[in-house]
């Protein structure tokens, strides 16, 4: 039972990552759908420096390193460019898939390597995780900077006219998405699951992609949906934990996708809208260019 | 940018001709096979040898062509599925979820009439064969419905709803096919059982009928959107919901439309891939590959700019490619996942040159006003 | 400040040229302002107004010329070159965030504002300010929850805490009642005796310029037509610098025998986005042969009116009854197909869809019609007659039915809405701001449209935030105030000064509802 938890705070803390990363990228009005493919290139590049170098530093460097650059390229594509984000955002997913199942397949099997000592009695990606939600927080809310993000993805015209650079704080923000996402993917390879298989993600990056909209744009709130979902995740994978005997394992692995799907709807229904619906960031998803 | 006496501006395009596009989509194909070459360079292997290889195989071979041409009625089905919704503004990513329905449908019908248990057994062709058709279709357009439904009723975000049903469907398919599934095959090797030979899809020219059927679904798209009140509400709701609703257009409706045709097309590629394949017919262990090979649909769909004709030369080039690609992967000892690694290069050129249906460059020579390229 | 300081232009712009795609939207302007001075730019729309305050403001950068301030060349990069140059802007269409708080709003951008926002010295800066202007506003409402009026405070607010000496005003007055008219006038001038320069940028509200300003520049088609001291100029004669004659419009009015009702209205009650009600309990009715003037300012229920009246939002209660049918709960299609006639305010998003051709624009209202529509199958050779025929008819400027409607200048993608919509002979035709941002001849054409449609018969319903308009060819006029009509007065006995009072939320007899 012990095991449990302390997996499923792990897990808690990949979506709480990749999460976060979009949270910040969509207050500035930018959409990433492609949170799986960012995850992908951190996890296995992460995977094949880590594997090659013996060392952990220069596996998670390497992730949040080729996070940040796919962060800067789609910010370069929606902002520079104009270009449609949901195109760009599912590009990110497809090459991550591709070329990621491509690159990383010579490198199947465990990591080797001794695993990342426990603090306190969890991995210590719990305490990172916890912090960077409460420097977001802090950032949005309590600074200059957090007004002139979240200003610019309420509504960039008015960023504009107020003084701020609008394309250079969305790239800005795009790029710290980027890497977060990519330190997500890592976290999994390295430390969760260390083990690199075809297509070993399955869908954590579509969950946080959805757990950005259940959070209402507020990262306590997602780390709060981060933990839930973390354990759900943890229960699907191994429900005789738990509920030992009922429903097949494979009608497990279901649940968290059929919960994100629930909640995805009703969130959607006009009853939730009129009462929820402006948390959203107005100008999420569009291009800005000036009139 | 100043390049001797002419300087080169990006100016917005305000109208893309059909030509245009054409250029566009056939640039960026002859770009992602420049690109895709870098990959056998790396691993050793000439480029050049490597694509005549692959050509030859996919398409002069007689082991290549009929896969090629299994696959490019596999990719035309989940084009159009991703096509249709596309028309609206809306993007279908479940065909993956779409097909895997329209699978266990047409296995449930064979199920029904007890082809588990024996693999000899003698089913009438002329009722069964449409029977499973009829049922893939019905999958797919139920799977596709729910999104259409819950996008059309709430605006649901689609591209999360249709993903997770990817996932949902993926687990049921193991839980039908594995660990003493309904459709486990009695050997036990984690498949689905056996299609009886009785009920193996007629073949015109080698090619299974799903082939004809797959070219027919494209004209009629073409008609649909060319022609028909449908195809121009469809195509208003995707240029402009609000001037749809303005002017009359029912916007559950289309969505909903959309999404359930597109299902029903899916559906089809199920019933293609795992009961109308020569050599297949089972659900096999590794369906999730088949699964995976649904998203060339988005590429396809995304290079002929939604255009159902045109999806064709374009699915029939990327099925040769990915199964010429995995051919030269055996042959000349490569990494696992060269198909994979295609689908990755086609995109990244894919969204790089979204920009140049946006915009184009102009020369402007500085010697003398205007002048364009 | 020294007299002499005063009399030096605190801007100067010399020789100001910019070219779009086929238009030269700024052509050589020069113009100068001093301290405490107000000086309109006047121009209707297209004269190039907008193009020169995005120029002044950093938004664009010009092809040609120089600005200078006090005497010294500057060059904008970004508005944050303008702002840092004292140059504060009050848009038209609010830039405010709306889920924002009005304090927030106010030192967005600011550099002082503290790496860490320090709100409460803020709010005690911007208090100070306050004070010295005589504005009132609540610092931690949320911008949504403010009036119009409220809305341009802040702007203004947030100029000032940003150091403005220069004020650039667009359309000050354009969404305001008289009564914050008024208010907005006085502060104004109570601004400029604090020496600030002040430029309101004008289109069609004369009468306010002659008020007003110390000076007036004329614009027509991107260059500078006149430059006068307003004590010389009149109405006429501003009129004549601006579109070459004494008056802005001229509309033919016809009387005609109003007939049977064809829109009648009971009670009805309409919900907004947000929840509340913005429609509580209108009734009227609209005849054949006669014109429906809705006036009042945005935001005061008229969207949801007329989106109830369309089918597109759902009423809390009463009932629509259109040409004898209830329709209440009818779709917005059978509501088409009964003689409605809708030509919406936003023509860009909402009247047509820019990636089609004028053949499916035009479509859009007759995909539907028995005579396009056989059996599903669409007549697109007939369709492409009937758009040929349109563009004829109502002179639309365009090389042909084929191209798109994105490559249309607005007036001429409002003929093309009007051509499709009249040409269904709708029996109730719902105008929502009709002539927004179209230059003069634009205009005229549209107001004599309506007014034809009138005298063939059909009913019309005009909603328009300018009285004039309104009184200009409306049969019926009422004014409309947080989603109540303050009366339905017959045009022949409408004052203009008594309904811009009922506008502001006072009845008949000026007592406040």
């Amino acid at each position: 039972m012990l095991e449990f938890i302390t997996r499923s705070l792990d897990a808690s803390m990949i979506f709480t990552l990749a999460a976060l990363g979009e949270l910040i990228g969509q207050r500035s009005g930018i959409l990433n759908v492609g949170v799986e493919g960012v995850m992908l290139f951190g996890a296995t590049l992460g995977f094949i420096v880590a594997q090659t170098t013996g060392s952990y530093v220069l596996g998670f460097l390497t992730a949040v390193l080729i996070g940040g650059i796919i962060g800067l390229l789609h910010a370069a594509f929606s902002v520079v460019l104009g270009g449609d984000q949901v195109v760009s955002g599912m590009g990110i997913w497809i090459v991550g898939f591709g070329l990621t199942t491509y690159i990383g397949s010579p490198y199947t099997g465990p990591l080797g390597m001794e695993r990342i000592p426990a603090v306190l009695g969890v991995s210590p990606f719990f305490f990172v995780g916890v912090l960077l939600v409460l420097i977001t927080w802090f950032v949005l809310q309590k600074t200059s900077l957090g007004l002139a993000i979240r200003s610019v993805g309420e509504n960039p015209a008015v960023a504009e006219v107020s003084g701020i650079k609008v394309a250079r704080l969305r790239i800005l923000c795009e790029t710290v998405a980027g890497m977060l996402m990519g330190l997500a993917g890592a976290v999994y390879a390295l430390n969760y699951n260390p083990v690199w298989n075809y297509n070993f993600l399955m869908g954590w990056g579509f969950i946080a992609l959805a757990l950005v909209f259940f959070s209402m744009w507020n990262p306590w709130f997602l780390l709060g949906g981060a933990l839930l979902f973390g354990t759900m995740w943890q229960l699907s994978l191994n429900p005789e934990m738990v509920l030992p005997g009922v429903l097949s394992r494979y009608i497990w692995r279901t649940v968290p996708f059929i919960v994100t799907s629930i909640a995805l709807v009703l969130m959607s229904t006009p009853w939730f809208r009129t009462r929820w619906g402006a948390a959203r960031p107005q100008a999420l998803g569009l291009p800005y260019e000036k009139d | 940018m100043k390049i001797g006496k002419n300087e080169f501006k990006l100016e917005k395009r305000t109208s893309l001709s059909g030509w245009q596009a054409t250029s566009i989509a056939v640039l960026a194909v002859l770009m992602t096979l420049f690109l895709f070459g870098f990959i056998f360079l790396q691993a050793g292997i000439s480029p050049g040898m490597a694509y005549r290889e692959i050509f030859s195989y996919a398409f002069a071979n007689k082991h290549g062509l009929p896969l090629t041409l299994n696959r490019f009625i596999f990719l035309l089905f989940t084009t159009y599925a991703f096509i249709l919704p596309a028309r609206a503004g809306l993007w279908n990513i479940g065909m993956t979820g779409q097909m895997y329905a329209g699978a266990l449908s047409a296995f449930a019908v064979l199920y029904a009439f007890g082809a588990q248990q024996s693999k000899s057994l003698e089913l009438s062709a002329g009722l069964v064969i449409p029977l499973m058709v009829l049922a893939s279709m019905l999958g797919g357009l139920v799977i596709g419905a729910i999104a259409g439904y819950f996008k059309g009723k709430f605006d649901t975000n689609e591209i999360v709803l249709t993903m997770m049903l990817n996932f949902i469907l993926f687990w049921l398919v193991s839980f039908m096919i594995k660990e003493g599934g309904l459709f486990m095959n009695p050997g036990g090797r984690g498949e689905s059982f056996e299609l009886p030979p009785s009920v193996y899809a007629p073949l015109i020219g080698g090619v299974p009928f799903t082939g004809l059927v797959a070219v027919l679904i494209g004209f009629a798209l073409e008609f649909l959107f060319d022609r028909t009140q449908l195809g121009y509400q469809i195509k208003a709701f995707g240029k402009s919901p609000r001037a749809a609703r303005y002017a009359g257009i029912d916007t559950f409706k289309i969505p909903f439309m959309v999404f359930l045709l597109g299902g029903a097309i899916a559906g089809l590629a199920g019933y293609h891939y795992f009961a109308a394949v020569p050599g297949v017919y089972k659900i096999a262990r590794n369906y999730g590959q088949f699964g995976d090979l649904a998203f060339y649909g988005i590429i396809c769909g995304l290079i002929s700019q939604s255009n159902p004709l045109a999806s064709m030369p374009v699915a029939l080039l990327f099925g040769g490619l990915s199964i010429g690609g995995r051919f030269v992967q055996g042959k000349l000892h490569m990494a696992f996942g060269v198909d994979y690694a295609l689908l990755g290069v086609l995109m990244i050129t894919l969204v790089a040159f979204q920009f140049f249906y946006r915009y184009r460059i102009v020369r402007v020579s500085l010697d003398e006003e205007d002048g364009h390229a | 400040m020294t007299q002499e300081e005063k009399s030096q232009p605190v801007l100067s712009a010399r020789g100001i040229t910019k070219r779009f795609p086929g238009v030269v939207a700024n052509d050589g302007i020069d113009f100068d302002i001093r301290p405490g001075e107000i000086h309109a730019i006047l121009g209707e729309n297209g004269a190039g107004k907008t193009t020169l305050m995005n120029i002044l403001f950093g938004l664009y950068q010009p092809d040609e010329g120089e600005i200078y301030i006090h005497g010294e060349k500057v060059e904008f990069k970004s508005p944050l070159d303008a702002i840092e140059h004292g140059i504060g802007m009050v848009h038209q269409h609010r830039k405010l965030v709306e889920a924002h708080t009005v304090l927030e709003n106010i030192v967005l951008g600011h550099p002082h504002a503290g790496t860490i926002l320090n709100l409460r010295r803020a709010e005690q800066e911007v208090r100070k300010l306050c004070e010295e202007y005589g504005f009132k506003v609540d610092f931690r409402a949320k911008v949504w929850q403010l009036s119009e009026g409220e809305k341009q405070m802040v702007e203004i607010l947030k100029a000032l805490y940003r150091g403005a000496k220069i004020l650039i005003l667009d359309e000050p007055t354009s969404a305001l009642t008289p009564v914050e008219t008024r208010l907005l006038l006085d502060s104004v001038q109570a601004m400029a005796k604090k020496d600030l320069a002040i430029v309101p940028f004008i289109t069609h509200k004369l009468p306010i310029v002659l008020e007003i300003s110390d000076r007036v520049t004329v614009l027509r088609k991107g260059k500078v037509v006149a430059r006068l001291e307003t004590r010389h100029a009149t109405e006429k004669s501003l009129a004549r610098e601006m579109v070459g004659r004494d008056v802005l419009f001229r509309v033919e009015r016809q009387e005609v025998e109003p007939g049977k009702p064809v829109l009648e209205v009971e009670d009805l009650v309409v919900q907004s986005d947000k929840g509340f009600l913005a429609v509580e309990g209108v009734s009227f009715t609209i005849r054949e042969g006669e014109i429906f003037g809705l006036a009042g300012v945005s935001g005061n229920g008229q969207q949801e009116l007329v989106e109830a009246l369309a089918g597109l939002r759902k009423p809390v209660s009463g009932r629509i009854v259109l040409d004898g049918v209830d329709v209440t709960h009818l779709p917005p299609l059978e509501r088409w197909k009964t003689g409605l006639g809708y030509i919406p305010a936003d023509r860009i998003h909402m009247g047509s869809i820019g990636d089609f051709t004028l053949v499916e624009n035009v479509l859009l209202n007759y995909y539907f019609d028995q005579e396009y529509n056989r059996g599903g199958i669409l007549d697109y050779r007939k369709a492409r007659q009937m758009t040929e025929q349109l563009i004829e008819e109502f002179n639309v400027a365009t090389p042909g039915p084929d191209v798109l409607g994105r490559n249309l200048s607005g007036g001429n993608l409002q003929k093309v809405i009007l051509a499709r919509v009249l040409s269904r002979r709708p029996r109730l035709v719902i105008a929502d701001l009709p002539s927004q941002g179209l230059d003069v001849g634009a205009t005229e054409f549209v107001r004599n449209k309506l007014v034809e449609a009138k005298v063939n018969g059909a009913a019309v319903l005009l909603i328009s935030e300018d009285l004039d308009e309104i009184l200009d060819i409306s049969d019926w006029v009422a004014p409309i105030y947080e989603g109540r009509f303050m009366g339905i007065v017959p045009a022949a006995e409408a004052e203009r000064e008594k309904i811009g009072v009922m506008m502001a939320g006072y009845n008949a007899e000026g007592v406040a509802q």
